[in-house]
């Protein structure tokens, strides 16, 4: 045993306890950084004095050489961040979904505004009952013909800023899909460099940060799996490895988006290159989108049942909201979408509207004693589609030509009145008695796209669903948000930084490293009696 | 479980949001005086919201008919009884003249009257309100007698339209609001007044002025059927009036019901929340606790 053997391991302990303070110092100093795991010096004693085998020199038993910092590693649960990227996914969807539908809330507010499609229609239907007790009065007749045009301009405004909103959730969906893309050329350069640091035996702990960072950002777009894969080498068993990173569909279908330092882009299927990065972005220039591609493979948003099968996230709470098509048994495409269906909604209330409003006038008598024509032009439509932005008054009518009267007398208001029921007639009806009319009203035969319940219930139906849509959104949205909190708290509380923690290590590691250096001067003081203070007797 | 001052700091947070949600939620609904401001707020009174808003501007819509109803009534009423005047007052002038005493002279004076209340007969015909001739059914923008009345004697018809003029009161309850003008301004009336004249001027009657008495009354009782039935749509009118403004009141009261905030509720609400509020802002200030460092040397 060496001379020196006390001096060497008071040494170890120095060094091994200045690691750790300055552990503490960088846990300390990133105590507020977000995505921070709190790292941890694993101290470990070195292999005794001697190592056991047949020439050991006769000492009793084996005496300690010191200590060593072992490595430095992260303390992070790998559980609670599956949970937490499960979560992310579903919040990120909710979120998409309550953000749009607040949005065509705001748009279609029916909360007692005197904009609002309901109200435009109530005046209007009191200018007809203004024009059936004095069907004669110019001014009566005037107001009629400016507040249907008010009506139809209604129309426009709701088809108009909807169609607005719509493609701004599509610009939304490129920026999505272009973030997505950058996320995962990141993670595949960080896997790089993990790969050619983990080989000779380092843990690159803030490399790790950074790739989870990306990759719990990535969950808020996708519902992903993380699978992890060793890099070989020299490793060390708490190495992280290579995160491969996997998207599967409800139909089975999956692709590794990240594999290793390569990665696939996700892209729009037939849509379109909005950035000329050769990467297909933004949604179709017609009609709705179909799902996204990613390496070749195929992920439709729905399947022939009108099953959503893509993956949950905001991506898929964007096109959900934008709107998408799939191809049904029959072969038929069908288009499905919050911003979509509503649009149809409006053209087909906007459509059945006109067409039993024109049905009406068109028997009635106007002031010059000719037959009512058309009240309402859908210019050339030829079905409801698109009638909500084309429905307006024909421009071809003056106020003596609204069809009031009945028995075509100026003074008989009775069609004025028909007019003002139109939006209490039952559609699913083939006679509908009109006053003044002996002849019966067969609204059936019409061929509107609603075919039971009144204008005005289906209106309501309209509302009430998007309400209760809207309302159902943000309860989820709130809920994922306080399930995702709490397991972010769970991993808070596993991996963030303690100040009171760090700083009672602090004093636990300086107390020892003062230790280890009173260990060198008890040695020096050993070493300074066998140096100056032997064979100096009787000096 | 492991706390550390990141996870302190960041519940903190989140429930100073929560409160400070809850506190703009109550002042909106104070400041809107409405519990609903969006339709997700709650779809299902929302969209009973929209039902009622109806009703309640129906009801209003009606109550507007109602007044316009009354005019004509009021009008009509109005006439019919001038109307009733003018030939009781002719049904006087023919007792005169029936009288054995009257010299022809005479009788020429009291064909001169009974001519300018026959053309007062045709003025209250004419009658306009509003500009629209009440007595001429539904064709209320043509005079009922346009044709020279002074030559007039039944061999052409006057054509007064005896179409209804109704009025919508409630939801598909209507109310006539003219009085038949052919009936009251009937061409027997008028063929029997120049018949009338023209015997008093002559100064002999063929068969005696008598009998044209039970003709005047014949014609005194159609205007009397005709003011009783409008008195009757009048009482109707009233009735129907009583209860619509009975509906607008419970429309409105169901809607304020439905959609308007209960202020004493709502501020209480809103005092608690601001005094969670405050309490949640004194314990963030706890809870940024000093550390251990706060005591080391």
């Amino acid at each position: 045993m060496s001379t020196f053997f006390g001096l060497e391991t008071a040494k170890r302990a120095l060094a091994a306890q200045q690691n750790a303070l300055y552990t503490v110092g960088q846990n300390v100093a990133n105590a507020n950084t977000e995505g921070y795991t709190r790292q941890r010096v694993n101290l470990t004693a070195t292999d005794p004095y001697p190592a056991a085998s047949m020439n050991r020199p006769a000492i009793a038993g084996q005496i300690g050489t010191g200590v060593e910092a072992g490595e430095i590693q992260r303390i992070r649960d790998k559980y609670l961040d599956v949970q937490y990227r499960e979560n992310n996914s579903k919040l990120g969807y909710w979120t998409a979904k309550s953000d749009a539908l607040s949005k065509m809330e705001s748009v279609m507010d029916e909360t007692d505004s005197d904009s609002s499609l309901s109200n435009t229609m109530e005046a209007f239907w009191e200018s007809l009952q203004d024009l059936s007790t004095n069907p004669e009065d110019v001014s009566a007749r005037s107001v009629v013909l400016e507040r249907g045009k008010t009506l139809t301009d209604t129309f426009h405004y709701l088809s108009e800023t909807l169609s607005q909103d719509k493609k701004d959730v599509g610009s939304e969906i490129s920026v999505s899909v272009n973030d997505i893309n950058s996320i995962l050329e990141q993670i595949s350069d960080l896997n790089k460099q993990i790969a050619a640091l983990e080989p000779n035996g380092y843990l690159p702990n803030d490399l790790y940060d950074k790739r989870d960072i990306l990759v719990d950002k990535l969950s808020s777009y996708l519902n992903i799996t993380v699978e992890t894969e060793k890099s070989g080498g020299n490793a060390k068993a708490n190495a992280d490895g290579i995160y491969n990173i996997k998207m599967t569909a409800a139909d089975g279908t999956s692709v590794y988006l990240v594999q290793g330092s390569s990665y696939n882009s996700v892209e729009v299927q037939n849509g379109v290159d909005s950035d000329g990065d050769n990467i297909i972005d933004s949604p179709p220039a017609s009609g709705e989108m179909v799902g996204i591609t990613v390496g070749g493979i195929q992920f439709a948003v729905s399947d022939a049942n009108g099953n959503v099968t893509f993956p949950q996230g905001k991506l898929l709470g964007l096109i959900e909201s934008y709107g998408y098509q799939y191809t049904d048994a029959n072969g038929n495409t069908v288009e499905a979408g919050t911003y979509p269906e509503m649009l149809d909604s409006l053209d087909k209330l906007a459509y059945t509207f006109g067409t039993v409003f024109n049905a009406v006038h068109e028997k009635g008598t106007d002031l010059e004693g000719n037959a009512g024509t058309a009240f309402f032009t859908f210019g050339s439509l030829t079905d409801y589609k698109g009638a909500a932005d084309a429905i307006s008054v024909n421009s071809s009518l003056t106020y003596s030509k609204i069809a009031a009267s009945a028995n075509g007398d100026p003074g008989d208001g009775s069609n004025a009145i028909n007019l003002a029921s139109v939006e209490d007639f039952d559609l699913s009806s083939n006679a509908v008695s009109l006053e003044g009319f002996s002849s019966m009203l067969n609204i059936a035969s019409l061929g509107l796209p609603f075919t039971t319940g009144t204008i005005n219930s289906n209106y309501e139906g309209i509302i009430g669903k998007l309400g209760v849509d809207a309302e159902r959104a943000n309860n989820l949205e709130a809920n994922s948000s306080s399930l995702l909190e709490s397991v972010e708290t769970n991993r808070q509380s596993v991996s963030s930084v303690s100040l009171d923690e760090e700083l009672t290590n602090m004093i636990k590691y300086q107390q020892a490293y003062n230790a280890a250096a009173r260990m060198i001067t008890m040695n020096d003081e050993l070493l300074d009696k066998i140096i100056s203070g032997m064979g100096v007797v009787g000096r | 479980m492991r706390i550390t001052q990141s996870m302190l700091a960041r519940n903190f947070l989140n429930n100073l949001n929560t409160s400070y949600s809850k506190l703009a939620k109550y002042q909106e609904q104070l400041a809107s005086g409405k519990k609903i401001n969006k339709l997700s707020d709650d779809p299902l009174s929302a969209m009973k919201g929209i039902s009622y808003r109806r009703t309640v501007a129906q009801v209003k819509q009606y109550e507007d008919n109602f007044s316009e109803a009354s005019t004509w009534i009021e009008t009509t009423n109005d006439a019919l009884d001038e109307a009733n005047q003018v030939l009781q007052r002719i049904r006087e002038l023919v007792v005169e003249g029936s009288t054995d005493t009257e010299t022809p002279s005479d009788r020429q004076s009291i064909a001169d009257e009974v001519e300018q209340l026959r053309d007062q007969l045709v003025d209250i015909a004419n009658t306009k309100v509003n500009d629209k001739y009440i007595f001429n059914g539904t064709n209320t923008t043509e005079k009922p007698i346009s044709t020279d009345i002074s030559t007039f004697d039944g061999s052409t018809t006057l054509g007064i339209n005896n179409n209804p003029v109704k009025i919508e009161l409630s939801k598909g309850i209507y109310l006539q609001v003219n009085a038949d003008g052919s009936k009251v301004f009937s061409d027997d009336l008028f063929k029997d007044l120049k018949d009338l004249i023209s015997d008093l001027n002559a100064g002999t009657s063929a068969n005696g002025f008598d009998r044209y008495l039970d003709k005047i009354d014949a014609h005194i009782d159609n205007v009397l059927s005709e003011l009783s039935q409008t008195g009757a749509r009048s009482n109707r009118l009233d009735l129907m009036k009583e209860r619509v403004s009975q509906q607008e009141l419970t429309a409105t009261e169901i809607m304020s019901n439905n959609e308007d905030v209960d202020i004493d509720q709502v501020y209480t609400d809103f005092s608690v929340a601001s005094g969670a509020y405050t309490a949640a802002l004194k314990v963030g200030a706890q809870v940024i606790q000093p550390t251990l460092l706060d005591f080391l040397k």
